[in-house]
């Protein structure tokens, strides 16, 4: 369905996209990535939108750039806004399917049943000058599936929706994967991809740090350092434990000896072993925090892993 | 290129900037030439009746401040107004969308500008009494469209070129080519449109000094030539317009 080939994206002297190599068949993926990381510059080479600097992009067999017909076959909701105040979702919808070349009549039929899909119908005769950020989003996604796409491209759809909305719109995306409609998902929340899919493109930097299932990925993480921070008075009194370890890397004491940086390659000998050390010796531990859950540090220690500086 | 859609594309647009703040701008425009001729009309010189006089003015009113307003104001910013406002993406991601849209919108400003041309234009024609009259207004009607046709199409050009500080350059263009070298006697003028609207009033009102003015400043083509040219230089304009926005890279969203 999507191939890249070697496919690097330049802006001026700014690399948005570099040497992507990845080849997907049909079905739904993740694309997962901290904010600037490149996703959007990966939607826009595979919808057409920018052509690559270097490499080949084809879609469905062809090139988008090239060929805009291709884009009867994709729909796009992106992550920016819609700014039409005095129309109506209905009247906006209905004109983007038109633009499509589909008929009046099949245009107006197949907005009201997307926007029935994405529970906009007792709304969409308002203008969407007095929507809701999450009608608006509904909206957006409205207009991407109305054409009936086989492919499916999502940016961050989950923007600006309530704990309701999101699980609606989880139920239809997955309803949608089960109809046969393949979903390219970006998102830099990692578990709004995991409630649609278990595969994974994981991007930073232009790059494609990893892909695979969340089990792959789960792997390449554990097998990169990665840095645990635990903070208590009792905290230098683990240092002798920790010396001993052949997967740790780095010990730095910090904060008047009350903060404990340890760089590690696998956390899980970390998990299992550190919970016995407190018990046994009665320490008193205030805080155990991994800084790579936060999803950035994940990436710069891939990144790290990807330019080989980790090996 | 489907006329249905294009009308669809039209309807749209005029559907979506019909707001207050467009029909102000649009009243602002029919009445500006009206306030003026009625302001001579009351405080000149009342046995003056010279149709060549009041005709002038009111061409110099119409076709080239009306029209060239209004079309700064609605042409130019046709693509610059969607990629600012992040909307371009939905419209770039329909089969024919980037064509269609522009073209719809390039005639829903050839519209909007046109509509005040003409209510100004009659208003004006009516206030200018017997130094009016039907001839006067079809040929200033027939002026503000071809202005309209063309000068839009040049500032839907320059919006494509130029979506950043797109407007600060229509002004510049439209006050250095079309206002100061469409006056220079030289054959750079023949490429403003504003000399060929001059050579069609010239040639159809048959008026002693606009002749003289504009065979001194150009040449002495026929009417038919210049309209041909008119209407060559829009479709090739707008063509030029199309050819630009299907081959560039639009900014589509903050980087993410």
């Amino acid at each position: 369905m999507i191939q890249l080939e070697k496919v690097s994206k330049l802006y001026g002297t700014v690399v948005g996209a570099n040497d992507l190599t990845v080849e997907l068949g049909p079905g739904a993926y993740g694309v997962v990535g901290p904010n600037g990381s490149g996703k959007t510059t990966l939607i826009n080479l595979l919808t057409g939108q920018l052509r690559p600097t270097i490499g080949k992009v084809t879609v469905f067999s062809q090139d988008p750039w090239r060929n805009r017909k291709l884009l009867r076959r994709i729909g796009l909701c992106p992550a920016t806004d819609v700014l039409y105040p005095n129309v109506s979702a209905y009247e906006w919808v209905t004109y983007q399917v038109r633009l499509h070349g589909l008929s009046p009549a099949d245009s107006k039929q197949l907005a009201t049943e997307s926007l029935a899909q994405v529970q906009m119908t007792d709304n969409m005769h308002r203008p969407m000058g007095e929507y809701s950020l999450g009608m608006r989003q509904r909206t957006k996604i409205a207009q991407a599936l109305a054409h009936r796409p086989e492919l499916l491209i999502l940016d961050e759809p989950y923007n600006g929706l309530d704990p309701v909305g999101r699980h609606d719109m989880t139920q239809l995306l997955i309803k949608l994967g089960e109809q046969g409609t393949s979903l390219l998902f970006a998102s830099h929340v990692l578990h709004e991809i995991e409630e649609i899919t278990s595969s994974f493109l994981l991007i930073h930097g232009g790059r494609l740090l990893a892909s695979g299932t969340a089990r792959e990925v789960e792997q390449i993480i554990a097998d990169i350092p990665q840095e645990v921070i635990l903070i208590g008075p009792d905290v230098p009194r683990l240092i002798p434990y920790l010396a001993d370890q052949a997967w740790v890397d780095s010990i730095q004491l910090l904060a008047e000896r009350t903060e404990l940086r340890i760089g590690l390659r696998d956390p899980s000998n970390l998990y299992q072993s550190v919970a016995d050390w407190i018990s046994k010796d009665q320490l008193q531990i205030d805080q155990f925090q991994t800084a790579n859950s936060n999803l950035a540090a994940v990436f710069e220690s891939l990144l790290r892993h990807h330019r080989g500086e980790s090996k | 290129m489907n006329p249905l859609l294009v009308i669809d594309v039209v309807r749209f647009e005029i559907r979506r900037s019909l707001s207050p703040g467009r029909v102000a701008i649009w009243s602002i425009l029919v009445l500006f030439p009206i306030a003026l001729m009625t302001a001579v009309r009351l405080l000149g010189n009342q046995t003056s009746e010279s149709e060549e006089a009041w005709g002038m003015a009111l061409y110099f009113l119409v076709p080239e401040v009306v029209c060239l307003l209004g079309l700064l104001l609605w042409a130019t910013p046709a693509v610059s107004t969607e990629v600012e406002g992040q909307t371009w993406i939905y419209l770039a991601m329909r089969q024919s969308g980037r064509n269609l849209v522009l073209v719809g919108k390039y005639l829903t400003a050839v519209l909007w500008s046109c509509s005040a041309a003409f209510v100004a234009t009659t208003v004006c024609t009516i206030i200018m009494g017997s130094a009016g009259g039907i001839w006067l207004w079809c040929v200033i009607c027939i002026l503000s469209l071809l202005s309209c046709l063309a000068h839009a199409a040049l500032y839907v050009l320059i919006g494509t070129v130029f979506f950043r500080r797109t407007m600060v350059t229509a002004v510049f263009y439209t006050l250095v080519v079309e206002y100061v070298l469409a006056f220079v006697p030289a054959m750079a003028n023949r490429l403003t449109i504003n000399y060929r609207l001059r050579g069609l009033l010239a040639d159809w009102m048959d008026w002693s000094t606009a002749r003289t003015v504009t065979e001194t400043i150009g040449g002495q083509e026929s009417a038919w030539v210049h309209i041909v040219v008119l209407l060559a230089t829009s479709v090739a304009l707008l063509s030029l317009s199309i050819l630009r926005l299907t081959w560039t890279e639009l900014p589509t969203q903050q980087e993410g």
